[in-house]
């Protein structure tokens, strides 16, 4: 099952596979000009060696080529990687191959010519399709429906499951590889209730978990499942949830089909992300030049000294965040202060107190709910 | 709003919105810039609106939320039009006396009026800080609401669009470029034109324009300014720039720490799509164009344009040899033409009032106008756009009001951490790139902060090292390691612990940073060291030889002391101590309790300027049962 | 797939157009040390000791030569007094690391201070493990200073039925958060 092996370690969204070079070229410049990544080949037995060499999310084959034909790549497919989405060109819009193509397991088909618009739209459902392991399948449509009853007991839950079993297992998984996967992701959501330092019923925990990694698939989608969209998703994770928890960036990984090495090489290199909860509220000093020229320095002791904690630290209570900030772009204010989105200039002992009460304040009532 | 299909439409518009603004009598400007936001602007908004209800005025004059004026230090700015009355530091309080006085009875109010000497300055034009300007680009930001496309397009925003889609070809816009001397505003100064033209022939079909708007620099916030005040001047050069390269596809990258210019951005983005400005065949003209806003996510290296075509890719913000130059092979191994915020700021200027008209504003070698950023010890601290060969002095002091308290200028600290100091006696230097260079320093993205006495320049130059140490991508030996030695040595001079052949050392240090760092921002790391130490190094040598930082400002090399002849016992000092180091009974002399103090200063600050019992002492604090202290504390 | 001529060392070379000039050095002979530099890897450029003088038209510059595309026309110096002026501080910030280079610099000790430890971070085994082993377990963390190599969480029992990096190491082995990871033939004594 590929989720437990290396995935797919290339950077290529698309190969094209068509002996027309028009075809070929047109599809590269419309798809780059998404900001896919594009390898193209000129013939099927040139393909074959393609896709096997770097395992696309997407593959568009052109159906009738000379030698080694579309529809004998598409047979070929489930072996070099069954997760690689296959769409199918052709210039003739015969029954026959659209219905053997699609027998074949083609996600979609494109008819020649088609506008550029067809080919975006079809491309990019095609990746989402990569992303969310949809099934292709209409068969499992009426189970869906049955799956919406209201469950009475542990055993109505045990039948549920044993369906899910089901639907895995056709998708190519093993029941063992889904007890391990579960009981992965399970400690997982154990793990990062510890992290809060929340005490949670099991059955919340496996809920907030599972609403997390709903969460991640929808910024995904949002960003059309890009690769190159990686740093734009870890801002949208860190803005909702304030930092980046493990699981949601191993889910990110796993629909990105990015390795989980470069997701923690860019999380830890940019500032704007925390692998580890934040407080709940966030006072960040600016130490920029002209903050710094105008005794900014004095002023990160006095609130350090204020909240008990250094910049880079969070206190135990999980009140304050304090962190040092490389211009904010308010210099004519230095030396600046901003506690969540309020900005301050050169804020009097007083005022610094003031403000931080009221964010104890806020933390307490919240507590108390 | 209807898609505007050709220029027709486009100037039927403009005409339209103009008349709609001419209609109403009066206008209330106010600046919604991150700086007067801070200074709780959005107060003053929802008064004068309130106000102007109140007194049924609705149809006689609107408030407008406008970008950035530029004397953010003394925001919020309140404009009063067609008058130009001025207000600052506007309090939600003023909002009522505002409407009453100067909307209804049309009158000045002069106390919220900048003072020179003693009278009132009655319009903004008039004032010091901006009468010493050319405010090319930046006049426009207290025109517009950024959030409202009509406002560009009633001052004529578009029509170089216009103009270069349908009256110029790509190769005579690219050679009007070049005519004008347009330099790039980010801090390299290359030639503008002929950046368009290496992309424009660089083979290939796909090809891709930039605009940086990362503003790593600390202390500078032009671009941000520029980009929230006025986003549509930035699009309109965009796409300007994107025919004459053949570009169908552009980018905007903007550091998150800009959520304003983000959203707004965004916005004017989604309000250009409407009308048919960006999108398929634009105006009718046959040319595509579209753009993408990428967030930064927080790394001053990502401003190099390698390291940030990299994270538009998704990677980490690594820089890239540039033995091959991005414009040949940049963002997917693509041609591409990155430029700066305000380059791109100034490219319908150009092409509206022509090449030569361009080329006569500033110096022959650096035309044009530059934004600054003038903040640090100075009165008047904001931005400020000068023409290219304007001399610091006048920047310094005619414009920014000289330094406050009347201290002494020290320095004036251009290039943001690649550039250097200059020092008083080169306040005559003009602003022009290749003068600064000469210098000693650079002309960088426009960040001028100003130094005084008391000021230490062996902390400032720590600052920049310990800054670019950690902003550095770690990837290349040099840059990392050299900056890592370089952080330590001044570490310990700064800390009274500098060695006999530090200074050397640090020579030689960056010697070998410079000439082999992979890019940039390691080649220019020793900027600052090295301008320090050219026109300061005496300060070197105290701290070294003598364990003395002359300014004061080390705070390994100082202590403060309550004088306890002086002191009355207020008890002010103990009251404001953050670590309650300050001991004393109520109405007699304090003392300092040298361990717990943080040296935050705030004793300094809040004992009465009559008594003036609180004072820095050089060297470290002597031993609790010195005869020394004893002696001072009675 | 152009021919080209250039000068390297004073010597006319010919070489295909495009080529590492580093390669094309030392194919015609030239004695350059590197560290992070490896065939299989596409990563470079991050030691500087390949540096060499390069003259193209009016232009002298000091260049990687491993990143640098070999053209017709350059005129190349693969040592000079600077050079070996910058190489032997590279070689000094790297110290105790690196020994073998040390050795050919003459170097016993170092003037900065340290010690660092022993990963002089020259990415040769983070590299290896992604371009090559395709097995991403090793990542760069962090940035600047403050930068180290790391293990994904999880994912550290791979490297021992694996163990490739081991014989890459340039600084003796391989050290991960935790601790040491294993020792090979080239850990240097006298620590």
């Amino acid at each position: 099952m590929p989720s437990q092996q290396t995935l797919a370690q290339t950077e290529v969204d698309v190969v094209v596979v068509d002996d027309e070079e028009t075809i070929r070229e047109g599809c590269r410049m419309a798809l780059e000009g998404e900001g896919l990544r594009i390898e193209t080949a000129a013939n099927g037995a040139l393909g074959l060696e393609l896709l096997a060499r770097v395992r696309p999310r997407v593959a568009l084959l052109d159906l009738r080529m000379p030698g080694v034909a579309g529809i004998d790549v598409l047979k070929r497919l489930p072996e070099i990687d069954p997760r690689i989405v296959p769409i199918v060109i052709t210039g003739y819009a015969s029954v026959e191959s659209a219905v053997d193509s699609m027998k074949l397991g083609a996600f979609e088909f494109l008819t020649k010519p088609f506008e550029t618009t067809q080919l975006l739209d079809t491309v990019h459902r095609g990746i989402h399709h990569w992303g969310t392991y949809a099934p292709a399948q209409s068969a499992l449509a009426p189970r869906r429906a049955k799956q919406a009853q209201i469950l009475k007991s542990q055993e109505d839950a045990l039948l549920k499951s044993l369906e899910a079993a089901e639907e895995y297992a056709e998708l190519g998984g093993t029941p063992t590889a889904l007890a391990d996967e579960l009981r992965t992701l399970e400690m997982q959501a154990d793990y990062h209730t510890r992290q809060l330092g929340v005490v949670q019923k099991k059955g919340k925990a496996l809920h907030d978990f599972v609403a997390d990694l709903h969460a991640v698939d929808a910024i995904v989608a949002r960003h059309l499942s890009k690769r190159s969209a990686l740093i734009q998703i870890l801002l949208d994770i860190q803005s909702q949830k304030n930092w980046l928890p493990s699981h949601m960036l191993m889910w990110t990984s796993r629909r990105l089909g990015v390795p989980m090495g470069r997701i923690l090489e860019v999380a830890t290199f940019y500032e704007a992300f925390s692998l580890i909860p934040q407080g709940r509220h966030q006072v960040q000093i600016c130490t920029g030049t002209a903050c710094h020229v105008r005794r900014a320095p004095e002023l990160l002791v006095t609130i350090s000294s204020l909240l008990g904690i250094k910049p880079g630290q969070t206190d135990s209570d999980l009140n304050f965040t304090f962190k040092q900030v490389h211009c904010l772009g308010c210099c004519a204010l230095a030396p600046v202060v901003k506690v969540d989105s309020a900005y301050y200039g050169n804020p009097s002992m007083k005022e610094l107190k003031e403000i931080f009460a009221r964010c104890t304040k806020d933390a307490q009532a919240e507590g108390e709910n | 709003m209807p898609r505007l299909e050709n220029p027709k439409a486009l100037v039927a518009l403009q005409v339209k919105a103009r008349e709609q603004r001419a209609a109403l009598p009066q206008r209330i400007s106010v600046c919604g810039g991150t700086g007067c936001v801070a200074a709780k602007a959005s107060g003053c908004i929802e008064a004068l609106n309130a106000a102007i209800a109140r007194h049924d005025l609705s149809s006689k004059v609107e408030v407008q939320v406008t970008g950035c004026h530029g004397l953010c230090e003394r925001g919020p700015i309140v404009v009063i039009a067609p008058q130009q009355y001025c207000y600052l530091g506007v309090a939600a309080a003023d909002a009522n006396e505002i409407i009453e006085q100067s909307i209804i009875e049309g009158r000045p109010l002069d106390r919220l009026m900048y003072q020179v000497e003693k009278k009132p300055v009655t319009s903004q034009d008039k004032i010091p800080f901006f009468r010493g300007q050319q405010r090319l680009l930046l006049e426009a930001n207290t025109r517009i609401d950024p959030r409202n496309i009509e406002d560009y397009l009633a001052i004529g925003g578009y029509t170089a669009l216009e103009h270069a889609l349908f009256e110029m070809r790509p190769e005579e816009i690219i050679a009007s470029v070049k005519e004008s001397g347009l330099r790039g505003r980010g801090g390299g100064g290359f030639p503008t034109g002929r950046k368009w033209e290496t992309t424009r022939n660089a083979p290939g079909d796909t090809k891709y324009v930039i605009v940086n708007a990362d503003e790593g620099d600390p202390g500078a916030y032009m671009d941000r300014s520029l980009l929230e005040g006025n986003p549509h001047s930035i699009l309109e050069g965009l796409i300007i720039g994107g025919y004459a390269i053949g570009a169908n596809v552009g980018y905007i990258y903007v550091r998150q720490e800009y959520p304003l210019a983000v959203e707004n951005t965004l916005l004017a983005i989604g309000q250009a799509r409407e009308q048919g400005l960006l999108g398929k065949d634009i105006l009718g003209s046959g040319f595509s164009f579209d753009v993408e806003v990428h967030r930064g996510a927080g790394a001053f290296v990502s401003g190099e344009s390698s390291a940030l075509i990299a994270a538009i890719e998704g990677h980490v913000g690594q820089p890239r040899e540039k033995y091959v130059h991005t414009s040949v092979s940049g963002l997917w191994d693509r041609p591409t033409n990155l430029n700066n915020v305000e380059t791109w700021a100034n490219i319908p200027h150009i092409i509206n009032k022509g090449a030569k008209w361009f080329a006569s504003i500033g110096t022959k070698t650096s035309s044009g106008t530059k934004v600054f950023s003038l903040v640090g010890k100075v009165r008047n601290s904001g931005l400020v756009e000068v023409p290219m060969g304007t001399s610091l002095r006048t920047i310094v002091y005619d414009i920014g009001g000289g330094i406050p308290g009347d201290k002494r200028l020290k320095a004036i600290q251009t290039g943001g951490p690649s550039g250097g100091f200059l020092p008083e006696s080169m306040l005559d230097v003009s602003v022009d790139f290749d003068e600064l260079v000469k210098a000693g320093s650079m002309m960088g993205s426009g960040g001028m902060i100003v130094m005084d006495e008391d000021n230490c320049m062996v902390d400032a130059a720590r600052f920049y090292v310990d800054f670019l140490a950690h902003e550095s991508c770690g990837k290349c030996l040099p840059c990392r390691e050299g900056l890592r030695q370089l952080l330590h040595i001044l570490n310990r001079i700064v800390a009274g612990e500098g060695r006999e052949g530090d200074l050397e050392l640090m020579d030689e240090l960056c010697d070998t940073v410079a000439v082999s760092s992979l890019c940039a921002l390691g080649k220019s790391a020793p900027n600052p060291v090295r301008s320090a130490l050219t026109h300061f190094r005496s300060e070197f040598e105290a701290h070294i030889r003598e364990k003395r930082c002359p300014s004061l400002a080390c705070v390994s090399l100082f202590h403060y002391e309550i004088d306890g002849k002086r002191c009355n016992g207020c008890s002010l000092c103990q009251k404001n101590c953050p670590p309650n180091a300050i001991h004393g009974e109520h109405k007699k002399p304090k003392t300092i309790d040298q361990e717990s103090c943080i040296k935050c200063g705030a004793c300094e600050t809040v004992c009465p300027p009559k008594l003036n019992a609180v004072s820095k002492v050089a060297g470290r604090a002597e031993p609790e049962d010195s005869p020394l202290l004893r002696q001072k504390t009675g | 797939m152009t021919q080209i001529k250039l000068e390297i060392d004073g010597k006319t070379v010919e070489a295909v157009e495009g080529a590492s000039l580093l390669d094309v050095a030392r194919q015609a002979g030239a004695d350059i040390p590197t560290l992070c530099q490896n065939a299989e890897l596409n990563e470079k450029g991050s030691c500087r000791l390949c540096m060499v003088e390069v003259v193209k038209g009016k232009k002298r510059s000091l260049v990687a030569s491993c990143a640098y595309p070999a053209q017709d026309g350059l005129v190349v110096k693969t040592s000079t007094p600077e050079i070996e002026k910058h190489r032997k501080l590279l070689v000094e910030l790297l110290y105790p690391t690196a020994l073998h280079l040390a050795k050919r610099y003459g170097i016993k000790e170092s003037r900065f201070d340290g010690p660092r430890g022993d990963c002089n971070l020259c990415g040769l085994c983070v590299n290896y493990c992604r371009d090559v082993a395709h097995k991403n377990v090793l990542f760069f963390e962090g940035r600047g200073v403050d930068r180290k190599v790391s293990f994904v969480p999880g994912k550290a029992h791979e490297c021992s039925s694996c163990g490739a990096c081991f014989e890459l190491c340039s600084g003796g082995f391989v050290v991960n958060n935790h601790g040491t990871l294993g020792l090979t033939e080239h850990a240097y004594s006298g620590r």
